[in-house]
């Protein structure tokens, strides 16, 4: 394996995370999202970074707080 | 409210400066922000908070002027090539995290604390300047990355990467700095 980010059959973690930060910037295509869903499904550790990209995203979008009154 | 709002400058000054490198210009844009609320002190509702109500004038002004200054657009894509050991160190051989994400309990309850806040702001002064930046206009800012490749006059790969490393890092740095400190509920 040259590339580590390069596909291969079953979907890693390291592409899990890459595609949950790119779909956060673009559409997925069909065949990544199926990929990503299929390991976010068995993979606990990349459900929680999915999760805290969430967390991250709407923070910033909460930015600076709304609890600095 | 003049009072509230020269509180509020240096947080929005060190914000600004995220995304402007230029020290005076993220100045001035916090200047006109401030102007602009105190000019027409009547459109502000309290719907919002006042901060809130600022912050958002205050992001006009940025994306006027990213989009004014030409200057602005040198980009050093080069920045954090290197990174790429920090994409590498996360993973094994064969793609499995070397530590999986741990919990970070209940999402709520971080964002109801203002020291989480100052927490996350310490964490995007850490990034690499250009980083930063990019990871402002499409977090903060809320800008599509598209837009973001035509400012910066970069490609889109070049984007989704370094998106891709801020993040790793805020979540780094937040997992240390903020929830490792606390145990998981």
């Amino acid at each position: 394996m040259t590339n580590p980010d390069k596909t291969g059959l079953k979907p890693t973690c390291r592409e899990a995370h890459r595609l949950v930060s790119e779909g956060m910037d673009r559409e997925l295509s069909f065949v990544e999202r199926t990929r990503l869903r299929l390991h976010l499904m068995v993979c606990d550790g990349c459900t929680r970074f999915n999760g805290q990209m969430s967390l991250l995203r709407t923070a910033m979008r909460r930015f600076p707080d709304e609890h600095g009154k | 409210m003049h009072r509230q709002l020269e509180q509020m400058r240096p947080q929005l000054v060190r914000f600004a400066q995220l995304q402007i490198r230029n020290q005076a210009l993220a100045e001035d844009a916090v200047q006109d922000a401030l102007i602009a609320v105190l000019e027409k002190p009547e459109r502000f509702t309290g719907a919002s908070s006042l901060r809130t109500y600022v912050t958002g004038i205050l992001k006009f002004k940025i994306i006027d002027c990213l989009r004014s200054s030409t200057r602005e657009r040198q980009f050093d894509t080069d920045e954090g090539q290197g990174d790429d050991e920090l994409i590498d160190a996360l993973f094994t051989a064969n793609g499995h995290t070397v530590a999986p994400p741990q919990s970070w309990g209940d999402p709520d309850t971080a964002l109801e604390q203002k020291d989480f806040f100052r927490t996350l702001e310490l964490c995007l002064e850490k990034l690499p300047a250009q980083t930063a930046r990019v990871f402002m206009m499409r977090e903060w800012l809320e800008l599509e990355t598209e837009e973001i490749c035509k400012e910066l006059a970069i490609t889109s790969s070049n984007a989704w990467v370094l998106l891709y490393r801020a993040r790793l890092r805020l979540r780094e740095c937040l997992d240390l700095n903020w929830f490792g400190q606390r145990s998981p509920q």
